[in-house]
């Protein structure tokens, strides 16, 4: 019992990670961003490519700077050019976009999948809560309250955390108070793609990695976000976790059912309470 | 103004429909003789399939254009459409003829039942929840291993006969490259009617303010729900052609990068025009046709030419054509 509760964190640790990136440019741009799961795939790919010579963790920071990077030119090149229109519109660009990527990756890596071992300083298992439990996954699950901790000292405590949740809340204001709110999206972009790359490589020894496992778990992002609340920090995590639960229990005792709840949860939020469950709290 | 427009409209509308009506008779003809100057089986063939798809694309644009849902669902009516004719022929007695209009009726039944609730909420959100409906349809169709074939998909084998004809006609490339174009041309047909009737217009205002029309007193839920509906019952025509042609289906049809396809097809057609969905998937297929030989990045291709048609062109290939035509009469009269 406790295993699956512990690997329902797990997963929901993984979507958190992934999902609050997806808030964070949302929030600003108010755009859905299709090509996120393409983040999450590349950032998987280039950790995976780097670790083969230099190690995870060299594996883990090189995906990092790389989707950064990424997420900086996304912004300059695509959300800040369309900002002034439709926002399906920049819907349908990131949706070509993640076909891009997509085949950008199958073209370099193959399409088959490939396994990520865990690092060595991460193998083997501990006793947790009475039972043994991999350290890799433990980890996972300190990694995401980190990220969860940092996030919001850095939303809640830094100048630019404030600008951040100002340009959320009404991006034109903000701008007339002397916010660069064009520099400000750009970090927060940058910062979500960062993000994605990062559950990215953290996902390579938990998953297998396929050039479409970015458009498989973008799915699942969604799903988050919306039952959290577009645009809400806590409700992503509290989402993330609870749909990271959902998923697990019911792999084990509803296979048959399993990838069909966490849908239906969703339908059930956008039809009751649209802005989602945390969603008017706007943190 | 829309008072003066609103009374004054009658009288000339029967031109244009008459015309459409002349213009639609004519490319149903053309159908009809098309398949004899074409050699090829595997054309014909190709070519029926992306007919099929033409009409997907032709029921998510419909949505686009006159209710403003951007629907990255309708790959599940599609599926629908195939599979309860699948179903129903493999698990009950039913006759064809009795399959056929449900096939068509119980996706689109169920679309108005989904859509009263749906087009609530708009945008972003609309796009996402029709997602998420469409992915549960795929998972139980994927789970249902017993029922519906589960990955492996579903064979269908037609009785001898339907409406007094032979069902071999379904899977002779011409004869169903004939069947498949009619069918898409009385579609577009129907459409443009409906466009020009009282509800397309009601559905236009709806579409433009949804508040104001509310507030000069039309219901405007009943009216979306239901164009969600005949969008629904279009696309599921689609996928029982689809199924009569092939013979199967499997649940890659069900699939959300379907539902993406065909919204490619549409944006890249043209979806503010009634026909740019249908040459959209067209296009698109003859594209993935042609290029599927010469290079392996097609999907980089197709992902390319959306951000550049979004950006560039956000009329589509007929808009942008038809755009051009305009701008050179002007300057032609001027």
């Amino acid at each position: 019992m406790t295993i699956h509760i512990l690997n329902g964190f797990v997963y929901g640790g993984l979507l958190y990670i992934l999902s609050v990136g997806l808030v964070l440019i949302f929030g600003l741009r108010r755009v859905v961003n299709f090509a996120h799961g393409g983040l999450f795939m590349v950032g998987a790919y280039v950790g995976y490519a780097v670790a083969l010579h230099a190690g995870f963790f060299t594996g883990l920071a090189a995906a990092i700077a790389v989707l950064a990077a990424i997420g900086i030119l996304l912004d300059i090149g695509v959300f800040r050019p369309l900002q002034r229109h439709d926002p399906l519109l920049t819907v349908l660009v990131t949706f070509g976009i993640l076909l891009i990527l997509e085949d950008l990756v199958r073209s370099i890596w193959g399409k088959d999948y490939v396994t990520v071992s865990v690092p060595a300083l991460l193998s083997g298992n501990v006793e947790f809560l009475g039972l043994q439990y991999p350290v890799y996954r433990l980890m996972v699950i300190a990694l995401a309250l980190v990220t969860m901790a940092g996030l919001t000292l850095w939303l809640k405590r830094s100048a630019i955390g404030l600008h951040v949740r100002a340009s959320s809340v009404d991006a034109v204001t903000t701008a007339m108070q002397g916010v660069n709110t064009d520099r400000v999206s750009a970090t927060v972009v940058g910062i979500g793609a960062a993000l994605a790359g990062m559950s990215g490589v953290v996902a390579g020894p938990l998953l297998t990695l396929s050039p479409s496992m970015g458009s498989y778990i973008l799915v699942d992002c969604f799903i988050v976000v919306v039952v959290g609340g577009l645009g809400s920090f806590t409700g992503a995590f509290l989402a993330a976790m609870a749909i990271g639960q959902i998923h697990n229990f019911g792999i084990v005792y509803l296979p048959w059912a399993a990838s069909s709840i966490p849908f239906l949860i969703m339908i059930g939020v956008l039809i009751w309470r649209p802005q989602g469950l945390a969603g008017g709290a706007s943190t | 103004m829309s008072v003066q427009a609103a009374t004054s409209l009658p009288a000339p509308a029967a031109r244009p429909a008459a015309i459409a009506f002349g213009i639609a008779l004519a490319a149903a003809v053309v159908g009809i003789v098309l398949p004899l100057l074409v050699a090829s089986p595997v054309t014909l063939s190709l070519a029926t399939q992306g007919l099929t798809n033409a009409i997907l694309a032709t029921s998510v644009g419909f949505l686009i254009r006159q209710s403003g849902f951007v629907s990255f669902g309708h790959a599940t009516f599609f599926g629908m459409g195939a599979y309860v004719t699948g179903l129903l022929l493999k698990h009950t007695g039913l006759a064809l003829e009795a399959i056929l209009p449900l096939a068509i009726a119980l996706p689109a039944a169920l679309a108005f039942v989904v859509g009263l609730v749906v087009v609530r909420v708009s945008g972003v959100a609309f796009s996402m929840l029709t997602l998420a409906v469409a992915q549960v349809f795929y998972e139980i169709v994927v789970k249902w291993r017993d029922f519906a074939g589960g990955d492996d998909g579903l064979s269908v084998t037609l009785p001898p006969r339907v409406f007094g004809l032979p069902t071999t006609l379904f899977q002779e490339p011409g004869d169903m490259f004939r069947i498949v174009w009619v069918t898409l041309v009385v579609i577009l047909f129907l459409l443009f009617l409906l466009a020009r009737s009282r509800f397309g217009r009601l559905c236009f205002a709806i579409k433009d303010n949804e508040e104001r029309a509310r507030f000069i007193g039309y219901r405007t839920l009943m009216p979306r729900a239901l164009v969600f509906a005949i969008s629904a019952a279009i696309g599921s025509i689609g996928g029982v052609l689809f199924v009569l042609y092939n013979g199967f289906v499997s649940p890659d049809v069900l699939h959300w990068t379907m539902s993406g396809s065909a919204l490619v097809m549409a944006i890249i057609g043209g979806a503010e025009f009634l026909i740019g969905p249908a040459i959209g998937a067209v296009v698109f297929l003859a594209a993935k046709d042609k290029l599927g030989d010469i290079t392996e990045h097609w999907q980089a291709i197709i992902g390319f030419t959306l951000i550049l048609v979004t950006v560039r062109w956000p009329h589509g290939l007929v808009g942008t054509i038809w755009h051009w035509i305009r701008r050179r009469g002007r300057g032609g009269r001027a």
